[in-house]
């Protein structure tokens, strides 16, 4: 998974051990980024 | 079918009114809903985004690039479910419009290039590749060729006398056409729907006229009126025969 600092703007790589915090800055706010699959929409 | 007679009044390349007369009221809304239901046109049916940083969701997108009209040839180029690939991307800041979509096509375009999709801001990117199929107004209404399609009576006005001199002065209001006593055909827009307007000293009766309709259409612009209304036509044309060949012993 791979997560976005909301403050250093880092990419953050989380495992199980470290708990929902950046291992740059401390800051306890990560954003999901999208995945970078191409997502196919029927129109409807 | 026993004798009609068609003639135009107003005409470009994507509105025109027509009277026709000798048709039953049956008859003339099955040519309706034929320009409506049963003229196929092409429409975005699967978007794939490859990237999509704009403020809108995928589907919110899709659904949008999905009513954007796209030029159809109706001369046998295409059959149904026939599919044609757009691809669109441009990055921000811009506002991303129809006609930045790229066709595989040539023959099968947006037809008109200025419907904004969305707004770009600085950084957000859209990126994406949509799949436009043939289909029919009766499956989705973004298949449909003709938008804005009816038909009134016409009405035929008699003066039966003078006005009287004390009467309120009420206008008048008629929509459509109307067919004066010499026969001309007028547009009641010419004089602002008010009868009062064109006849300003008489006391006017209004009829409608049996079996003769105004017809108003409109097309999205997959294709030009006549080629619409012809369509439309056929496509009765052709279901009348299929039923005479079912019925047949």
């Amino acid at each position: 998974m791979s997560y976005k600092c909301s403050r250093c703007k880092r990419d953050v790589e989380l495992d199980s051990y470290g708990g929902v915090r950046c291992p740059y800055c401390g800051h306890r706010v990560l954003l999901k980024e999208r995945a970078p699959d191409v997502k196919e929409v029927d129109v409807e | 079918m026993a004798d009609y007679d068609v003639t135009f009044i107003e005409r470009d390349d994507t509105e025109a009114r027509f009277l026709v007369r000798g048709v039953t009221p049956a008859f003339a809304n099955g040519i309706r809903r034929a320009m409506i239901a049963d003229v196929p046109t092409f429409s975005i049916d699967t978007v794939r985004f490859i990237e999509n940083s704009s403020v809108m969701f995928d589907e919110q997108l899709a659904l949008r690039l999905g009513l954007i009209p796209l030029t159809t040839p109706l001369g046998g180029e295409f059959d149904e479910d026939d599919t044609v690939t757009l691809a669109l991307d441009v990055e921000g800041p811009e506002t991303a419009y129809s006609g930045d979509l790229v066709s595989s096509d040539d023959m099968v375009q947006p037809a008109e290039e200025d419907v904004p999709i969305i707004d770009l801001k600085d950084g957000q990117r859209l990126e994406l590749e949509a799949d436009a199929v043939l289909g029919y107004g009766q499956d989705h209404a973004k298949h449909q060729g003709g938008v804005a399609v009816g038909y009134r009576h016409l009405q035929r006005v008699e003066v039966v006398g003078d006005r009287d001199e004390f009467r309120d002065d009420e206008p008048e209001i008629v929509r459509g056409v109307i067919e004066t006593e010499g026969g001309e055909l007028v547009p009641t827009e010419e004089f602002d729907n008010d009868l009062t307007e064109r006849y300003p000293d008489s006391e006017v009766e209004v009829h409608d006229v049996e079996n003769a309709f105004v017809f108003d259409v409109e097309t999205d612009g997959s294709f030009d009126v006549d080629t619409l209304v012809q369509a439309g036509i056929d496509s009765i044309r052709g279901r009348a025969e299929e039923l005479k060949e079912a019925v047949q012993l």
